[in-house]
């Protein structure tokens, strides 16, 4: 009884649109869900405009935590996106507890469909991708044991704050405004991007040089630092020469100050600011993603 | 934090992050208890988790969650049952509540709660595992009367019964939500005051308030976006004078005032409870 009803209800709330005017409609749905006879007769005498309230409620949930988590995004498609989100869940509906995961959920869902879809700008993923972050990264759980911090060692990999993520966009879209009316478009431009929570909880984000990215890839990995950097110098024919060497060590010591990197590293300049000529490889980026903002 | 006490009674407010950080910061207020959703700090580290610890050196909480999903045919998963077990530690709370629902279906969550069938097989099923889940948790567990706006087919029993025959069967508490007996009573007919009496007033362990609103159908819906309504107010008084003293809670979820606005409705519920647990008193003072 309670799996043909749930199942009844689910497709009532997440799958196509009942019109409750619609007998054969109405009796298909009924039938595909095998409801028994008597359960039938009061959903169709008194029930079933009731319950297609938990449409709305349902849909509107849902639709109030992606607009926490991608207000831009889901702007800038506008009925397109509706279109997709219906789609996402008929077919696949979210699978968490968590109602901060549906953003998540849905990306990687609409991240196998939109390619092909002309109505989706071709930067929309990335910008989708990069508003999300913020949520994923504010929330990202603490690990439960930390390693405990080693010296650094060029034959060693280094630890990494959990929350750290490296971001590979094919277009700025961290230079896009905030206000969800926008519709400026981002240049086509790669952006590797390092977000991560700082020791005040803050959202911040580093636009990284390829160089910078090509070695933290590596390490994020867990290779050790000294392959990273061989093989980030051998990747982009970089010179490893004593101003590589150094840029790369200020990098290291500056997100090892902002908490990103676990081990502890000194500063190769006498500075305690984030100064961002002090890491040339990493530039912070200034709004518009204000630390402050926690809430999701 | 220290070791895990009992749930005071009073008035406590439901904790919203509109204003986490007056509660964290500002002067004392006078508010019984805070009550959070657990699955808005579970599986998360941060701001929120480490702004709740600091509640909760300030003000005794409680634990209500959403998305147990105890009516569903699928068990409630393994992991979250583990991982709110390892929350409602951390936070050392006295009970946890969840809803007498369902929210999920196989594999999908719907984020609402919604109505189980009031069917003979539904309270054996609910009651059973309502157990395993208190063992589960490692505290006591209530469940929550849901406002419900459709029903699931045939009624093989009235609401009232069917809530108390899992309350019974289950012997787990009952966290009573007066408002949504209320709306209950208002989408579809029945008297508020004659489901009370239905209700196994022995086993509440706590008792909600909320606002509603009527939506374009006529329904009217369980928002907490808005005051408590007045008869809602004369309700709760009523099962206090029965029930005596008890943690209550005022919810408030959508369209959150000010906090001071919601500190001044707790303090206006606080001054019907006391009311009403005086007579309470008096009234078993003269039958003893």
């Amino acid at each position: 009884m309670q799996p043909a009803l749930e199942a009844a209800l689910a497709e009532l709330v997440l799958g196509p649109k009942l019109d409750p005017r619609d007998a054969g409609q109405v009796r298909a749905w009924l039938e595909r869900h095998q409801i028994p006879a008597g359960d039938q007769q009061a959903i169709l005498d008194t029930e079933l405009e009731r319950l297609l309230v938990y449409r709305e409620l349902v849909q509107s949930t849902l639709k109030g935590a992606l607009l926490r988590a991608i207000p831009r995004s889901m702007a800038r498609l506008g009925s397109v996106f509706d279109e997709y989100f219906a789609r996402f869940l008929n077919e696949r509906g979210p699978k968490t507890h968590y109602l901060r995961d549906v953003a998540g959920e849905l990306l990687d869902y609409m991240s196998e469909r939109v390619g092909s879809d002309a109505r989706v700008p071709d930067y929309w993923l990335d910008l989708a991708r990069h508003e999300a972050l913020h949520i994923e990264i504010a929330a990202t759980p603490v690990r439960a044991q930390r390693a405990p911090a080693a010296a650094l060692d060029l034959e060693s990999g280094l630890g990494f704050s959990e929350s750290v993520r490296l971001m590979r966009y094919a277009f700025a879209v961290h230079t896009l405004d905030d206000d969800p009316a926008s519709r400026s478009e981002p240049s086509r431009t790669k952006t590797d991007i390092l977000a991560y929570r700082d020791r005040e909880h803050d959202v911040r984000y580093l636009e990284l040089t390829p160089f910078a990215t090509a070695i933290l890839q590596r390490l994020l990995a867990g290779n050790s630092l000294k392959y990273s950097l061989i093989a980030a110098a051998d990747e982009l024919q970089v010179s490893l020469d004593d101003a590589t060497l150094s840029a790369t060590a200020a990098l290291l010591a500056d997100l090892a100050e902002r908490g990103v990197v676990t081990v502890p590293i000194a500063a190769t300049r006498d500075s305690s600011d984030h100064d961002p000529d002090r890491a040339t490889l990493a530039a912070e980026v200034t709004p518009p993603h204000p630390p402050s903002t926690k809430h999701d | 934090m220290s070791k895990r006490a009992r749930l005071p009674n009073g008035v406590g407010l439901g904790l919203r992050w509109e204003f986490l950080e007056e509660v964290v910061d500002g002067p004392a207020l006078d508010v019984a208890f805070f009550e959070v959703s657990p699955e808005n700090y579970m599986r998360r580290g941060g701001y929120f988790p480490t702004m709740l610890e600091r509640v909760a050196e300030r003000y005794p909480l409680v634990t209500h969650g959403l998305t147990l999903s105890i009516g569903a045919v699928e068990e409630p998963s393994a992991d979250y049952l583990a991982e709110l077990r390892a929350e409602l530690a951390r936070l050392l709370v006295p009970h946890h509540s969840d809803h007498l629902c369902f929210s999920s279906a196989g594999e999908r969550f719907m984020h609402d709660l919604l109505p189980l069938k009031f069917a003979e097989a539904n309270v054996a099923r609910v009651a059973n595992r309502a157990r395993r889940v208190e063992d589960a948790l490692g505290v006591p567990f209530a469940l929550e009367n849901i406002s419900y706006y459709g029903h699931l087919g045939r009624r093989e029993m009235p609401e009232a019964e069917f809530i108390a025959r899992v309350i019974d069967q289950s012997q787990v508490g009952l966290l009573l939500d007066v408002n949504n007996v209320y709306v209950n009573c208002l989408n579809h007919g029945g008297d508020a005051r004659e489901f009370l009496r239905q209700m196994p007033l022995d086993r509440v362990v706590e008792i909600h308030v909320a606002g509603h609103a009527t939506n374009a159908r006529g329904l009217t819906i369980d928002t907490h976006g808005s005051a408590v309504a007045e008869p809602v107010f004369e309700l709760l008084e009523w099962t206090l004078e029965r029930t005596g003293p008890l943690p209550v809670l005022l919810e408030r979820d959508n369209d959150v005032p000010a906090l001071a606005e919601l500190v001044g409705e707790v303090g206006r519920l606080t001054a019907l409870y006391a009311r009403a647990t005086q007579c309470f008193e008096e009234r078993h003072a003269a039958s003893a």
